[in-house]
């Protein structure tokens, strides 16, 4: 019955879709901080086309939650620069950078994705606590 | 007569919705067009019952280890908590109509 | 239950990192050891790692980082003139065992840092977990 209102509130609907993103980047950076020394590895992260499918997709106006089949992915970084001699292009203050940087950014999206939840149970007893 | 059958059978209910079938169908009053309450109803559970089974279809990957998306499986439950909160309320909206209703008659 | 993402890669990594600690302070204590229960000078012990793809409940399989196996130096260690030394040969030198104290202790830096950092992840994806959970309360 919350499907409804689910369905309309586009805002939730992209961050329960971005928080899948973000924990997927966890992946990642536990592999990439795992391989620091690991010759010639070169360092994962969300392949960045996905970005740019949901955007497309929205601008196209799919409800976010008909969005099933944008999945992200782990892909070799395009943009990291090789660190070492032997082709590793893991940089430990960077992870660690990103490492942080994701945990903000999850935080937020559960945030969101809660004050929603939040709301509408306020509606549903009227209570407001 | 008022077709209560398809809330009181259905497994997601807590007993304390099922006692309300006997007490309406025995009161035996004028009732509204039967198809329509019970049609109400049941487009009361149904989406309910399936936000349950899709909630559960998620935790079962995630209890089992083949999922590691703990998030979506909190979201799902807390959402098809939701749903059921929201239909407990209307339901106890619609006994008090109806315990008003007779209370109007006797 | 997989519930702290990629913390299987991380656990590995961190025995790892803590295996070659170890060894490194092993190879630091003996630096002077000229003779062992094998006889010799003692040799500077390596550790080898090799990667294994670890993959946890539904999640992308990751490539982790194991011990290998730790093998001894083969190098030959210095020969230091010293004939009043118990341990010199017939012509006054004695080998020392072939640790570098100065490179031991560049790779015990790099293993902290590394033992560190992953580490400092395990915290965090519990600390992420503990969010999820908090979702709606």
């Amino acid at each position: 019955m919350t499907d409804a209102i689910a369905q309309s509130d586009q805002t939730y609907g992209l961050a329960r879709r971005l928080l899948d993103v973000s924990a997927l980047r966890q992946e990642a950076l536990a592999s990439n901080l795992a391989n620091v020394e690991t010759p010639a590895y070169r360092r994962l992260d969300v392949a960045p086309d996905f970005a740019a499918q949901l955007k497309a997709q929205m601008a196209a106006g799919v409800p976010t939650s008909a969005m099933d089949d944008v999945q992200p992915k782990l892909a070799e970084d395009p943009h990291a620069r090789t660190v070492r001699p032997d082709g590793n292009t893991v940089d430990v203050e960077h992870e660690l950078l990103a490492m942080n940087q994701n945990s903000v950014e999850y935080g937020y999206l559960t945030e969101i994705v809660s004050g929603s939840i939040k709301q509408l149970k306020m509606a549903i007893s009227g209570n407001v606590t | 007569m008022i077709p209560v059958g398809s809330i009181s059978s259905s497994p997601i209910l807590p007993p304390s919705i099922a006692p309300v079938a006997p007490s309406i169908t025995e009161t035996g009053g004028s009732a509204p067009a039967a198809g329509g309450f019970g049609q109400m109803l049941d487009r009361l559970v149904s989406p309910v019952e399936q936000q349950q089974a899709q909630a559960d279809r998620i935790t079962q990957q995630v209890l089992l280890g083949d999922s590691g998306q703990l998030h979506q499986s909190v979201i799902a439950m807390q959402e098809a908590s939701l749903s059921f909160s929201l239909m407990v309320q209307v339901r106890n909206k619609l006994v008090e109509s109806y315990q008003e209703l007779m209370r109007m008659q006797a | 239950m997989n519930l702290l993402s990629g913390i299987g890669v991380t656990a590995d990594a961190l025995a790892a990192q803590k295996t070659r600690l170890d060894i490194v302070a092993q190879n630091i204590a003996n630096a002077q050891t000229t003779r062992t229960s094998a006889g010799g000078p003692y040799q500077r012990q390596i550790v080898s790692f090799e990667t294994e793809l670890v993959q946890q409940g539904g999640g992308p399989a990751l490539q982790g980082v194991k011990v290998a196996g730790i093998a001894p130096d083969r190098s030959p260690g210095q020969q230091v003139y010293n004939p009043q030394h118990p341990d010199a040969d017939s012509s006054g030198f004695v080998t020392m065992p072939n640790v570098n104290v100065a490179y031991e202790m560049v790779d015990m830096i790099t293993a902290s840092r590394a033992y560190e950092a992953n580490l400092a992840f395990a915290k965090d994806a519990r600390q992420l977990a503990e969010k999820t959970l908090e979702i709606g309360k």
